[in-house]
C-alpha cells in the first residue's frame, strides 16, 4: 500500500494526458481500490466494538476479500460501467488510469496485488517495502516512512513540485475545466472560484502534507529507525504472500 | 503571492496539528475540509468583517 503516491499519481497523468483526462474521475479512481475497504483492515471502534478483518491482508489484498478491487479487471469493469451508464468516454478512461496507477504502485509491497483477477488469484508484487497493514495503521505508518515506500511517495511529491504550473489558475481553468465543463460548471454554480480551486488542488495539498508530516512523526516525535533495503525496514514483520 | 501564502500557511498548520494530532492525517475529506476553511471560508470571513 503507498500514503501519498494515490493522491499524487493523478497529477502527474493528468500533467501527462492535458485534456484528455479529467481530474475527478482520475482521483475517484486512484482512490477506488481502497475507498471502502482500508478501515477494515485496520480496524475500528464503534459502541466499544472492535470492526476488523480476521485476516487483514486477506482480506484485503486477496480472495476470497475484497483483493479484487486491486485487479485490472475491476478497473476495466468500473470504466466500462461509467461508459455505458455515465456515456462519458473521458470519465472511463480517466478512472481506468487512475486506478490502474493505484493497481500498479501497490505492486511495489511485499504482498503485491491480484493483478490478473480473475483468471489467477495469485498475488504479483515486487516486494520493494513491507506490506505492515495487519499490525495496526500507527505502527504502518512508522514502517512505511522508514523504508522505501516513503521514497517512491517522495518521488511523487518532488515530480509534482517540480510541476507546480498544473496547480495554477490559467490551467485549472484552460485544461481542467476545458476537459470536463459539465462537472466543474455544476459545481461551479454553487461554489466561487477559489472553492472550486481549492478542491482541484485539495489532493496534492493532502498528499503532499501528510508526507512530511509522517515523516516527521516517525523520525522526529518517534525514533523508527530508518531502513532502505529491498523489502524492509527489516524491523517490522512483514506480510508476505 | 497572496494566494500562494495562504496555500504554504495552511500546509504549515495542517502538517504542525498532523504531527501533534497524527487522527487528522487519516481523513481526505477532513484534509480537504481544513483546506477549504483555510483558503476560501476564513478569508472570506475576514474580509467581511473588515
Amino acid at each position: 500500500m503507498s500514503w501519498a503516491a494515490h493522491d499524487l499519481e493523478p497529477y502527474a497523468i493528468q500533467r501527462h494526458f492535458g485534456r484528455r483526462v479529467a481530474i475527478v474521475p482520475l482521483l475517484l479512481g486512484s482512490y477506488a481500490p481502497d475507498m471502502f475497504s482500508k478501515w477494515f483492515v485496520y480496524g475500528i471502534e464503534v459502541f466499544n466494538i472492535e470492526l476488523k478483518a480476521d485476516d487483514p491482508v486477506q482480506f484485503h489484498r486477496g480472495w476470497p476479500g475484497v483483493g479484487f478491487t486491486h485487479s485490472l479487471a475491476f478497473g476495466l469493469l468500473v470504466a466500462a460501467l461509467i461508459l455505458f451508464v455515465g456515456r462519458s468516454r473521458i470519465w472511463a478512461f480517466s478512472f481506468l488510469l487512475g486506478h490502474w496507477a493505484h493497481v500498479f504502485t501497490d505492486v511495489g509491497d511485499t504482498i503485491g496485488t491480484m493483478l490478473l483477477f480473475p483468471f489467477s488469484t495469485e498475488t504479483i508484487g515486487i516486494g520493494a517495502w513491507a506490506y505492515a497493514g495487519q499490525v495496526g495503521r500507527e505502527l504502518d505508518a512508522g514502517a512505511y516512512f522508514s523504508g522505501l515506500g516513503f521514497v517512491w511517495d517522495g518521488v511523487w511529491v518532488v515530480y509534482g513540485l517540480l510541476s507546480w504550473r498544473i496547480l495554477k489558475r490559467e490551467y485549472f481553468r484552460e485544461t481542467i475545466v476545458a476537459a470536463d465543463p459539465r462537472f466543474w460548471g455544476w459545481l461551479g454554480r454553487w461554489l466561487p472560484e477559489v472553492a472550486l480551486l481549492a478542491l482541484y488542488r485539495a489532493s496534492f495539498f493532502y498528499g503532499t502534507t501528510r508526507w512530511v508530516a509522517w515523516l516527521i512523526w516517525a523520525h522526529v516525535v518517534h525514533e523508527f529507525p530508518f531502513d532502505l533495503s529491498w523489502g524492509g525496514p527489516g524491523w517490522i514483520p512483514a506480510a508476505h504472500d | 503571492m497572496r494566494e500562494l501564502a495562504l496555500y504554504l500557511a495552511a500546509a504549515a498548520a495542517y502538517i504542525t496539528l498532523g504531527v501533534a494530532f497524527p487522527d487528522l492525517l487519516w481523513s481526505w475529506v477532513e484534509g480537504t475540509a481544513f483546506l477549504l476553511l483555510a483558503v476560501w471560508i476564513l478569508p472570506s470571513v475576514v474580509r467581511r468583517l473588515r
